[in-house]
Order: structure tokens, then sequence, then C-alpha cells
């Protein structure tokens, strides 16, 4: 199944121009009820990306592979190599020779996050016990086959269909079988009791981009491996433009006063696969021993 | 005073205005002429519990069977592993004690709420309980041949005059069709048909047909009702991490 899924992909990447079109306004189709037409199957590049100067990677400290985690010869890094292949995402923040999109944290500049300094402290202290995991909080949301919040999806990997229909945009994602639903009705968000790994979405079209403000997350989802807990005080503005035919440029803005003392922003984009490529399943945690292996059985079993 | 009678003149349009489209059948139609099945919906029922008629027990809500003709045509030696599942149901059953994808068609009739997102070449189904996810391509393709198994099948959907209805193969042999250990094998073949009875109302059958376990194909059918709440949204119910949180003991996150 995987394999099927990667070679899509290779495909996809093989096929999809990387550079864009000269600049000229593109004028998207409309659906039924009007909104600019997006709809299509992309993968997504580049959204997570590195600080300027961030923590070791605990995964993979050396920095080396980080696509080949099962494959490390000293015993560490105890998850399959269905959660490792995740790791291309810490390479969002560089940018190849030629590329028009702007991939990680664009805001600041200099990629040095608005951290309060004793919240960057705590971090770097979770992060020197992940590897191996002390326990269960430690272990990342991938290799628990949770939703993956918005930005532990995969970049440059498992695709993403975007359906349209009157007074909703839906995300379908491949990887583990997970959705959004962006409310464009104008209904509030939820009561803050409720908390969500994907967060509530609540979007308008503002000309040819989906603005889309989502609250009501949990304090489990996390933002890259390095980043790898954000807080239940988190929202975020995404910005999704329809950048030509084949290619949405997107933005996030994240604003987690919990963390940091001011809103920072990360880019990437997304990219339309060939045609006929379909989503496959990914179950996840049906055939997952990786708990297990890390912690042993349960008590009491 | 004629601001109060100004309220009961638009309260009485409001009336004469929603009265008769309450008793209509008359549903909505999408841009492409088709029935309009999106929305948030949900089974009110225990199948999830058991397909056939059942008495009540503690903690187990009483229940109307499912099946056309009450019985489901087992062959000899699976209707005892069916006896078998029973038995061990507590533990065994792969939705309940594992929160494993529930297969179709357990996911319609979870005790959860789902989502159809309908456009014209491609149908979706959300649900909520563990986020299951089917893709449900209208564009007259068929199962592909060598995919692996799957939990939730691989559907393919197609028009019947106003009925949609989707064919859906290629499933694994793990899942239940509820908790009382009705099963199947990788042989199933389910043909799921949906039917609106009224704006608000669908009616469900599903022909379930595997010649490795039922002697012959069986049916089963409900409504669906609709979620009416005006903020009606699918949730989260992430059994696998819920479970995990119980079985590992973790301390709270991030504290």
């Amino acid at each position: 199944m995987r394999t099927l899924s990667i070679a899509f992909m290779t495909a996809a990447l093989a096929l999809t121009p990387n550079v864009a079109p000269a600049q000229r306004a593109f004028t998207p189709a409309r659906t039924s009820d009007g909104q600019p037409d997006l709809q299509g199957m992309y993968t997504r590049n580049g959204v997570v990306g590195l600080e300027a100067k961030p923590p070791v990677n605990p995964i993979d400290p050396g920095g080396s592979n980080p696509l080949s985690v099962s494959n490390r010869g000293d015993g560490l890094g105890p998850y399959p190599k269905v959660f490792g292949e995740g790791g291309t995402a810490l390479r969002g923040g560089q940018r190849g020779a030629g590329q028009q999109h702007r991939t990680g944290i664009v805001d600041p500049p200099d990629r040095n996050l608005p951290w309060r300094p004793e919240e960057d402290a705590k971090r770097r202290e979770f992060l020197l016990h992940m590897n191996p995991p002390v326990d269960l909080r430690h272990v990342e949301l991938n290799a628990r086959c949770a939703l993956p919040g918005l930005f532990q999806g995969e970049d440059n990997n498992n695709p993403y269909q975007f359906l349209q229909e009157a007074g909703e945009v839906v995300i379908l994602y491949d990887y583990n079988h997970t959705s959004r639903v962006i409310h464009l009705d104008g209904r509030p968000h939820l009561g803050s009791n409720i908390r969500l790994f994907m967060g509530d979405s609540i979007g308008r079209w503002e000309g040819n981009t989906l603005v889309v403000d989502t609250t009501n997350f949990n304090d489990r989802t996390s933002y890259s491996r390095e980043i790898p807990y954000l807080t239940a005080a988190l929202h975020t503005v995404e910005r999704f433009t329809i950048n030509d035919a084949n290619s949405i440029d997107y933005e996030v803005t994240i604003d987690d006063p919990g963390l940091f003392t001011k809103p920072w922003k990360t880019a990437g984009y997304f990219t339309r696969v060939p045609k006929g490529t379909e989503s496959l399943e990914f179950a996840c945690a049906e055939g997952s021993q990786t708990l297990l292996n890390i912690f042993g059985p349960p008590p009491g079993r | 005073m004629e601001r109060f009678i100004h309220s009961l003149v638009y309260v009485s349009a409001l009336l004469v205005g929603t009265l008769p489209a309450t008793g209509q059948t008359q549903s909505r139609r999408t841009a492409d002429g088709k029935p309009d099945f999106s929305g948030v919906w949900q089974a009110v029922n225990t199948a999830a519990r058991d397909l056939q008629d059942h008495s009540g027990q503690l903690g187990v809500p009483p229940g109307l069977g499912v099946v056309e003709g009450g019985e489901i045509p087992y062959q000899a030696a699976a209707a005892a592993k069916k006896a078998d599942n029973f038995a061990h149901r507590a533990t065994a059953d792969p939705t309940e004690a594992s929160c494993y994808l529930p297969g179709v068609p357990r996911a319609t009739y979870m005790p959860f709420p789902f989502e159809i997102v309908q456009t014209p070449k491609q149908v979706a189904f959300i649900y909520e309980f563990a986020h299951a996810l089917r893709n449900v391509p209208m564009d007259a393709s068929p199962h592909p041949d060598g995919l692996p198994d799957a939990w939730m099948g691989d559907s393919r959907g197609h028009w019947e005059g106003d009925t949609l209805v989707t064919d859906v193969r290629n499933f694994n042999d793990q899942t239940w069709f509820d908790h009382a250990g009705n099963f199947h094998s990788d042989a199933l073949h389910v043909v799921e048909r949906y039917t609106l009875s009224g704006a608000d109302h669908i009616q469900y059958e599903a022909t379930i047909e595997d010649p490795k376990v039922f002697t012959r194909p069986w049916k089963i059918s409900m409504p669906l009702y609709r979620r009416m709440e005006k903020n009606i949204r699918l949730l989260e119910y992430e059994c696998v991490f819920y479970q995990q949180e119980e079985k590992f003991r973790n301390a709270p996150f991030h504290k």
C-alpha cells in the first residue's frame, strides 16, 4: 500500500512543474455556489520548517538521514519506517535552486521564533526525553496514529484532496484518513470546552484566497519534531491562495500565546498530482505495534 | 402594540412558510440535478450492538433487528465461528475492543454522526468514529486490480435514478458487522443504496454477499436521520488515542 502511494508521489513530483508561471492573474473556474474552484488532489510541500537555531532533533540527533529512522544501527529510534518518512518535513525550510514558492518559517524572516524564554527552555528539556520516550506523552503523535493537527500531516508525501460543496471546503488527507471540514456559512466557533486535534475551522473567500480561522485546538498538536507540542491557546489563520491551475500557495499565522510572545508565520505550497491518482487507505493503529515495542505490554495484561 | 401586531404577522408568516415544508417529501437537489445528500447524518438504532432482534441487558439497549427476514444465512462452520465471536465479544470485537476501523456497513450505524460530502465526480463519507473516511469515485471507474485489502474496502459509486449506489469490495477479513460477532471473510462484497425519503431522511440498504461465509446474499435496511442542529458539525472521537491513554496510563501532557 505504502509502496503504491510512494510510487504515485514519485510520479507526481516528476511531472509537476516546479517553476511558477509568469506573473499574471489566474482566473480559476467557479463551483456551482460561486466559490473559486480549487478541487483536486495535491501534495503539500515545505510547510514545516526549521527555526534559525533549532534544538537537536531528538529522533535523529546526528541529522544525517531523517528519512531512515528505523535504519539506525544504535538501537535508538523505535519507530517503524512508516513514521520515519515524515522526517522529510524537516527539510521544509530549505529552498532549492529555482524555487519560486516560499517555504518554512517566513516571519520573522530570520526564523528566530518569538519564544517565551521559559517555554523554549521547557521544550528543549522535553525533547531530551523523546528518544527513547520516557513515557507516553513523549511519543510523537504520528507514532500514536493520532490525528496530525494542521502541520504534521505530511509534506512531500501522502496527497491531500480538496472537495467543495455549497458552504464548505473539505480537505481529505491520505495520511491516516484525516479530514478537515471548513465551514463557510459564517457560523461561530465552538464553545471553549470542546477541544480538537484538528481544531474548529471557519473559512471565507477573499478573492482567490481561502482564509481559514481555526480555534478550539487541544494541547496535543505539534508543529514539528523540534516544536513537539503547541498549547490549547493556539489560534491559526491560514491563507490558501490559488496560484495557477496546478498550485496553491499556503501561509499560516501561528498565534500561540502559551509559548510565544507574538504570532509567527510559516508558508508552503500545494502542487497537483497527475490525473487518475487515487488515495489509498492509510490504516495506522490497526497494524501498529509501536507502543508495545516501546513500553511493553500494558500493566495488568 | 403596533410592534406586537407586527410580530404576530411575522410569526404567522413564518408558520405559513414552514408548515407545508415539514409535510412535504421534496428534497433539495445539487446543481447537477442529483438529490442532495450532503450534510450530517446518523442512524438511531442498536444495530452496532446486534444486527438482529435482541432484548435489553445491563448496559445493552434492546433493539429491533435490521436484517430483512430476520435471519443471517450462515454456512454451518461460520455459524459456529459467529457463536464463538459472540462468547468472546468483550475482548475480540475489533471495533469495540481495539478501536479499529469499523468497516462497511458498520461505520454507517455506529452510534456516531457521519458527514456525506457530495460532488459530481466524487462522494466522500467522513465518520466521526475513529475519523474513518471513505472516498467514493463517481466516475464509473472499476475497482482497481491488485489493491491490497482494506479495512473500509474500495468503494465505487453510481446513480440509479435518485438512488446513490456504492459497490464496495476489496475488504480484509478483520472487521465485524456488530458487537454480537457477526462477521465476514475477505470475499465480502457490499452494495449500499442511499435513497432520500424526505429532505431529512435517507432510506439505507446494504446487500451483503460473501460466498465463504453465507449461503446467499442478505440485506439490512434502516432509516438514517439528518442531524438538525443548526451548528452541527463532526467532532472527534479518537478511540485509539483514548485507549492508549488508558492502557499506558500516562501523565497529563505538558504540565
